[in-house]
């Protein structure tokens, strides 16, 4: 690829970016969240066209103009989002769209045959092509992805976007010997993924992209996960809030969990928070950190271990429960987890405390001018003009629907509050806004516990950072004295060398 | 800087959304003028629509369906649906009339009834919450449950109550020269109308319609709140089928039958959505009932062929939800 480049409305998505591939290999794509991955992928799948630039396969510059065109010239793509229909048969999935035809039927026979074939090449003759896929586990439905992909003519060039995301340690193993093996039969692999390791242990060459422009070209023998880490962040590092005042870490456990366990997602997690602090937690996705915050707030199954609240012990089995003992709950999904669109912004802050607004309790009847009071001291308190209020929910932009959320809890005085990606879908102005509502929270002695993809992000905003990897505490941190670089490698699942500050301390 | 900036582009972005309840007044606007334009053709070709006693007879005819038109609306504002409105109404009917007439006080009758139809109710709440089954399948179920009890007992006999206090429900007249049946019917709907909005019932149901998630977040107690909505539309179901024996004096096989068809048409016509909770209002349900009531009243002046009715009246749920697309779409 030679000089691509790929502008949309208002951003320049990729810049002159050139990548080339010389022989079969196994080659690495990493990034940021936004660095320009999947625009490049969905160049080479077909799914969007470049700006300029040019693409040579064999020295024959191509034109991929749609996914159908990508697959002629034997490209094809693995998605992180499993694209099978649940309710077909493995092999009805694999042929989705290029059945076998025998006259006007689809040559069933044909069809199981094939597929059959196609599995036994990436060693998964054990799944019977009749099984439905929706009875299949997850790793074993990644295979099936994997040969879907594997039907197209003649695969050249396989890019598999994050697929290790949601498997477990074993399937992954599996994974990269099926990657391997296809990269001995002339297939290249482009393989895409947070976790550094893997990349630095299966890829032969790695390029990062940052920006939408290439950073850097690494040979295996050059690269470490130290370099692979600052070249994704760059210099910049630039702090994107910094706290008024940090909170005095004396306070209080409000919380304090031991053993955590959530299904397998999350295996065996200690962690305290105190009264006015904010306790950040930083892990790649699919590291377990979303399950940890929700089983906090009692929206998680299969939870296992100790949770503490005060002196006692408690289980948050459902948010209910969880309020009861002062945890309220954000989600990183507002719009589906958070808001009710066609309510009023009062109604959407009020609707976690009807109680404290009745007017005759007996008849559980609300008081407007209550209501009306109410909601407006916790509006105010996160910044939301009164004359808000009254209007849709809907029509409000993301970040003040983030802060009609935080009125909500605030009006509700809970004890714990916490929040999965705070800013998600908020744009920079807000931002900042949002945050400095968190740190008068705490201010005023909740606690919070702000979990987030975005280091910078959590550097700025929290008093005290553990990172997980693998559903495990890799790290903890004072943010005012750690880097991003040292926080990144901890997500990594790297146990680097942190300076033994007062504050840091490596567990386990 | 950039944060006042924000603020500037929020507060403009919240003006272009139309500010708040621009389609609440749409609808509530656009349907009370279909009502009203109905009545200036109605009156216009039938000269009669208007007169004093056939406005009687339409809030007469349509008391029935409107009361069980409010637990219908309860129930679609969770977002569910209920198919079994005329087969528990026809279920209390029969209930009520068998047992005054097997040597029960009214009042006994009464309760009993209610309660049994409250019940059918509860089993709605409870497949739909703990057994999980789809609203539509669930109360189909009971549909046939209620049916087939209403049945078992009626036995293939007509009942014709003795006691008086039915007959009065039709013919005493209480303020406006409107009978009892009807006051008790308006009188629900002031009285749901006041639930639904100042309390905090009302509001739990909203926000379990609105977004079940957000809901169960936010510590409202969701399977308690949709159960009660659906026993709630079981007993008010039960008051309907009470009305029945007093609007029709007879119980026979084949009372209600279309009353599942008309009272979710009212409802829609009032403008709630088959797809999406929380939204709409018990006060427009009431117009809906009274359209509907109008449209079939009229038919029957002018002596329209009731099959011929029955296409209109699906014409109309066309109507209805086409203009409910057309304003939804808008905003």
């Amino acid at each position: 690829m030679f000089g691509i480049s790929k502008r949309f409305p208002g951003t320049e998505a990729l810049v002159d970016v050139n990548l080339e591939i010389n022989q079969p290999m196994i080659y690495g794509l990493v990034g940021q969240n936004g660095a320009g991955k999947s625009t490049l992928l969905k160049i080479l799948a077909g799914e969007y066209r470049q700006s300029s630039g040019e693409i040579r396969i064999e020295g024959n510059a191509v034109d991929i103009s749609s996914p159908r065109r990508a697959h002629e010239l034997g490209i094809g793509i693995v998605y992180q989002e499993f694209s099978l229909l649940p309710n077909l048969s493995v092999a009805h999935n694999i042929s989705l769209g290029q059945e076998p035809i025998n006259g006007l039927r689809i040559d069933e026979r044909r069809l199981f045959a094939d597929a059959r074939e196609v599995l036994g090449r990436i060693g998964a003759e054990a799944i019977l092509p009749e099984r439905k896929v929706a009875d299949l586990p997850l790793s074993e439905r990644q295979l099936v992805e994997i040969a879907k992909v594997l039907t197209i003519r003649q695969p050249r060039i396989l890019i598999f976007d994050e697929p290790t995301a949601a498997l477990p340690e074993d399937d992954v193993e599996r994974l990269f010997q099926i990657m391997a093996s296809l990269r001995d039969h002339g297939v290249t692999i482009i393989f895409v993924s947070h976790r550094y390791r893997e990349v630095l242990d299966v890829c032969e060459s790695i390029t990062v992209l940052r920006n939408g422009r290439v950073v850097g070209n690494l040979d295996r023998s050059e690269a470490t996960l130290e370099r692979l880490v600052d070249l994704t962040l760059g210099q910049k590092a630039e702090t994107v809030f910094s706290r008024q005042a940090h909170s005095v870490l004396d306070g209080d456990p409000v919380l304090e969990a031991r053993g955590l366990t959530v299904g397998t997602k999350v295996r065996g997690v200690d962690l305290s928070v105190r009264r006015g602090e904010i306790l950040g937690i930083c892990g790649l996705l699919g590291s377990g950190q979303n399950e940890l915050a929700r089983a906090l707030g009692g929206d998680a199954r299969n939870v296992g271990g100790m949770i503490r609240v005060g002196d006692n012990e408690v289980k948050t089995d459902s948010p209910q429960r969880a309020l009861r003992h002062g945890i309220a709950l954000i989600t990183e999904n507002r719009q589906d987890e958070g808001l009710f669109p066609d309510m009023r912004v009062a109604a959407n802050i009020s609707i976690a405390s009807l109680g404290k607004v009745l007017a005759a309790p007996a008849v559980r009847m609300l008081s407007r001018r209550k209501e009306r009071r109410l909601t407006r001291e916790a509006a105010a308190g996160v910044g939301i003009a009164s004359g808000v209020l009254s209007r849709l929910v809907r029509v409000l932009s993301g970040g003040n629907q983030q802060k009609a959320l935080l009125g909500r809890w605030l009006m509700r005085r809970c004890d714990l509050l916490v929040m999965i990606e705070p800013t998600r879908g908020v744009d920079v102005g807000a931002r900042l806004e949002i945050y400095g509502q968190i740190e008068r929270l705490v201010h005023e002695g909740t606690a919070v516990v702000v979990v987030s993809t975005d280091v910078p992000e959590v550097m700025g905003l929290a008093d005290r950072l553990i990172t997980l990897y693998q559903g495990r505490i890799t790290a903890e941190f004072d943010p005012r004295v750690a880097t991003e670089q040292q926080v990144s490698l901890a997500m990594q699942g790297a146990l680097a060398e942190i300076a033994p500050e007062r504050d840091t301390e490596v567990l386990r | 800087m950039s944060s006042a900036l924000a603020t500037i582009r929020d507060r403009a972005r919240e003006r272009v959304g139309g500010g708040y309840g621009g389609r609440e007044f749409a609808q509530s606007f656009g349907i009370i003028a279909v009502g009203v334009a109905l009545l200036i053709v109605f009156d216009l070709t039938a000269s009669s629509f208007l007169a004093a006693g056939n406005i009687r007879n339409i809030f007469m005819q349509t008391s029935v369906i409107g009361v069980a038109a409010i637990g219908e609306t309860i129930v679609m504002l969770t977002g569910g649906i209920d198919l079994s409105v005329g087969a528990i109404a026809f279920m209390g009917e029969v209930f009520v009339a068998d047992l005054t007439m097997s040597g029960h006080s009214l009042g006994f009758a009464l309760t009993a009834s209610l309660l049994a139809c409250a019940g059918m109710g509860l089993l709605n709440g409870i497949l739909v919450v703990v057994v999980r089954i789809e609203p539509i399948l669930a109360t189909l179920a009971s549909l046939l449950v209620a049916a087939g009890l209403g049945k078992l007992v009626l036995n293939l006999r007509y009942l014709q109550p003795t006691n008086p206090v039915f007959g009065r429900l039709a013919t005493t007249n209480v303020i406006f020269n409107l009978p009892i049946m009807v006051v008790v019917m308006v009188g629900l709907y002031v009285v749901g109308a006041f639930v639904m909005q100042k309390t905090q019932f009302g509001r739990s149901i909203y926000a379990v319609g609105g977004n079940k998630r957000a809901a169960r977040l936010s510590g409202l107690p969701v399977a308690r709140i949709t159960i009660a909505a659906y026993t709630l539309a079981g007993f008010l179901y039960g008051v309907g089928g009470f009305l029945t024996v007093g609007q029709l004096g007879l119980v026979s096989q084949n009372d209600l039958a279309s009353a599942n068809f008309q009272a979710i048409i009212a409802v829609l016509v009032g403008g709630l959505s088959v797809s999406r909770g929380g939204l709409g209002r018990i006060e427009r349900t009431l117009i809906g009932v009274l359209i509907v009531g109008m449209m079939t009243n009229y038919q029957t002046i002018k002596g329209i062929d009731p099959a011929f009715q029955q296409a209109l009246l699906g014409g109309l749920l066309f109507a209805a939800i086409l203009v409910d697309r057309l304003i939804r779409g808008r905003s």
